[in-house]
């Protein structure tokens, strides 16, 4: 019965012809472009959580606390709300790390008479804090530290690229929701002809006793085999678009948003992304179902 | 086998009521071999229908091996289906398959196993002298190898009930004597038949229980 089923389906893919490739082509079309948006907004959604991250907020102080002051200082700026961690960084500290980063220049920072940089508390924000607004209100307590002379960070660009990330996001699922309409009613067109041509079989099969299943079944069949088929092809676009576009994108990527590769989809991603194309099909196959008398 | 009480059955085309069946109820016992009669329209097909719940009855109740037929749910009706073998009037041949496809189609959507299939289609072919003809499409066949061909297709399953609407439809008398002895041969191997033909003459030679449909009503049942 099984083997019946599978032939019924194919044999009914070959008579449903041109407008079974057309479906084919649709659903290809709808889950490249749902593939396309997702992959990009996978890639932001990676950079947005790297920066969240690395999200700090510098407080720079008045003046050099004594090694005494510090333990009591720093406790207290942990005990602020929305501190997840706080580092002190000594005026000498400072200095240290400035000659690093200038490397062979370093001497001119020995020309100096004496160290001009303040010393200052690097803190890290838990979650909550990330937010643009819990940025802004734990800038606004960290100023209110009586040392605190000059406090610098945010989280705003950070969120600017979430919020892309959003609607590239909404577009992906706006252009794919609206191609993949079009291929379930392609799907549900070549179901119907399927249906028109093979009503002597559907006859002889109902009339001769045949289970519901076997009548039933190959339609489902040969839909879910178009939106399997056009989610194939549209996953291999996908994977040769990745192929030729990464080297292109990533030292892009590297520069703007600090993200230096851009993922092809997770291999859950994929399985997604199959089953969203046999989803398809066998909705459309299964639309057809009602409209002509097989009942 | 088959019961059927005041039945009656009234076609609606539109506003106009068609009455196709008034009042028909007789028994029919296992193993028997019934000829159903009557002029071109008196409602042989229509009460042949009522049997294998092709259509429901107006009114009055049908049992047909054992099942209330009316009562039946959908699976229950495909169920029935299987245990009667029926040659429809218009012999409904698949155009676009073989002789061969067309009794093997039969077995695998009623879920025979794919070995068996054929050696059971060429033993029906075999029992209505057909099995030459096996590759040939229906369009290719004479009246005669038609009639035979969706025979052997309502046989290929051994049910216990055979229904043949008209088998001898256009047939010659040679001819349709043929396909009459196969039937008794069926008949005799202990299935249970019921032939509708409007050939009266055709219907005596067959001695056999004959009831008579006239304008829908059963105006006989005798032998
Ligand atoms: N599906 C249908 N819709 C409406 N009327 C129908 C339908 N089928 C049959 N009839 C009518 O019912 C009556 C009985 O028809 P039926 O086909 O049962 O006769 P019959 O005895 O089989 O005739 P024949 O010997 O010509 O095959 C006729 O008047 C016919 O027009
Ligand atoms: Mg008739």
């Amino acid at each position: 019965m099984l083997g019946f089923v599978v032939g019924e389906a194919l044999r009914d893919l070959r008579r449903a012809g041109r407008v079974a490739v057309s479906a084919v082509v649709l659903i290809t079309l709808s889950l490249v472009a749902l593939g396309v948006f997702w992959v990009l907004s996978f890639n932001l959604g990676r950079a947005v959580a790297e920066w969240r991250d690395r999200v700090r907020i510098i407080v720079y102080l008045k003046r050099e606390p004594s090694p005494a002051e510090v333990p009591a200082l720093m406790q207290r700026v942990r005990a602020l709300p929305d501190v997840a961690g706080a580092r002190y960084v000594a005026k000498a500290e400072a200095l240290a790390s400035l000659k690093r980063v200038l490397g062979k220049d370093a001497g001119v920072a020995d020309q100096l008479p004496s160290n001009p940089l303040p010393a200052s508390i690097e803190v890290t924000p838990t979650a909550a804090g990330a937010t643009p607004d819990g940025a802004g209100a734990l800038i606004q307590r960290l100023a209110a530290l009586p040392e605190a002379d000059e406090v610098a960070g945010g989280a705003e660009w950070v969120e600017r690229l979430s919020h892309w990330q959003r609607l590239l996001a909404t577009i992906g699922l706006g252009i794919g929701a609206t191609l993949a309409l079009a291929a379930i009613l392609t799907v549900t067109t070549s179901t119907t002809l399927v249906l028109h041509a093979r009503r002597h079989e559907t006859e002889i099969m109902r009339l001769v006793g045949a289970p519901e299943a076997a009548i039933r079944l190959p339609l489902l069949l040969q839909g879910l085999v178009q939106g399997l088929l056009g989610a194939l092809l549209a996953l291999l676009a996908l994977a040769v678009g990745h192929h030729l576009a990464a080297p292109w994108l990533e030292p892009l990527m590297s520069l703007t948003i600090g993200v230096p590769r851009l993922e092809f989809l997770t291999p859950p991603g994929m399985v997604t992304l199959l089953a969203a194309g046999a989803g398809l099909g066998a909705f459309g196959g299964w639309l057809a179902r009602g409209r002509r008398g097989l009942a | 086998m088959i019961e059927l009480h005041r039945v009656s059955k009234v076609y609606e085309v539109g506003p106009v009521k068609v009455p196709a069946l008034t009042d028909v109820s007789f028994h029919l016992g296992k193993g028997e071999f019934v000829v159903l009669t009557g002029p071109s329209g008196a409602g042989k097909t229509s009460l042949l229908r009522l049997l294998y719940r092709e259509e429901l009855p107006t009114e009055g109740d049908i049992e047909v091996l054992g099942q209330p037929v009316t009562e039946l749910s959908r699976a229950k009706v495909q169920t029935l289906r299987r245990s009667i073998g029926v040659v429809f009037q218009d012999a409904k041949l698949l155009p676009g398959r073989t002789v061969y496809e067309n009794i093997a189609f039969v077995l695998r959507v009623t879920g025979t196993a794919r070995r068996e299939i054929t050696a059971r289609a060429f033993d029906a072919l075999r029992a209505v002298g057909l099995s030459s003809r096996a590759q040939a499409y229906p369009a290719q066949l004479s009246l005669g190898e038609a009639q035979r061909a969706a025979l052997a297709r309502a046989i290929v399953r051994q049910q216990p009930l055979l229904i043949a609407d008209e088998p001898t439809g256009n047939l010659d008398d040679a001819m349709a004597a043929e396909v009459l002895a196969i039937i008794k041969d069926i008949w005799t191997s202990g299935t249970t038949v019921i032939l509708a033909t409007h050939q009266a003459r055709l219907a005596r030679t067959l001695r056999r229980r004959t009831l008579m449909l006239e304008a829908g009503r059963l105006v006989k049942d005798e032998g």
